[in-house]
């Protein structure tokens, strides 16, 4: 496995790995903020049940 | 053309032993990565799993039934 760094230079794979881990988290973070259920600082809006996504839509 | 020949190692420019030594430390990073995020996986699912059930997200077992007799009266 270590002849991967033969082939691709280790330090466009850690800066190409770092760029693409930290905007995937970023996605992932405000995706969740988003989110009812999942934004961990305002909690759920206003109104809005804790349990979303339900298959019985709200009345 | 001989100085050519001993500088040309591979074609990112390590020797093996660079890829070796190289490769050490990125599989140890790699699993100390992998290992705090199943930590911090592990940690958000007991605070709310994330794959709601065929009804939904339920807090309590009344949760399904309630939502079944409403669609049978309406």
């Amino acid at each position: 496995m270590f002849r991967v760094w033969l082939l691709f230079d280790p330090r466009r794979v850690l800066v190409a790995l770092g760029v693409f881990l930290f905007v995937l988290a970023l996605l992932i973070h405000f995706i969740l903020l988003s989110t009812d259920r999942f934004n961990w600082l305002e909690g759920p809006r206003t109104g809005a049940p804790v349990s979303q996504m339900s298959s019985v839509p709200p009345k | 053309m001989a100085m050519l020949e001993e500088k040309a190692v591979s074609l990112s420019g390590l020797t093996e032993n660079e890829a070796k030594e190289f490769h050490k430390i990125f599989v140890t990073s790699f699993m100390a990565f992998t290992g705090i995020a199943i930590v911090a996986h592990f940690l958000v699912w007991s605070w709310r799993p994330w794959l709601p059930g065929p009804h939904g997200y339920t807090t309590s077992m009344l949760d399904g039934v309630v939502g079944h007799i409403t669609t049978l009266l309406t």
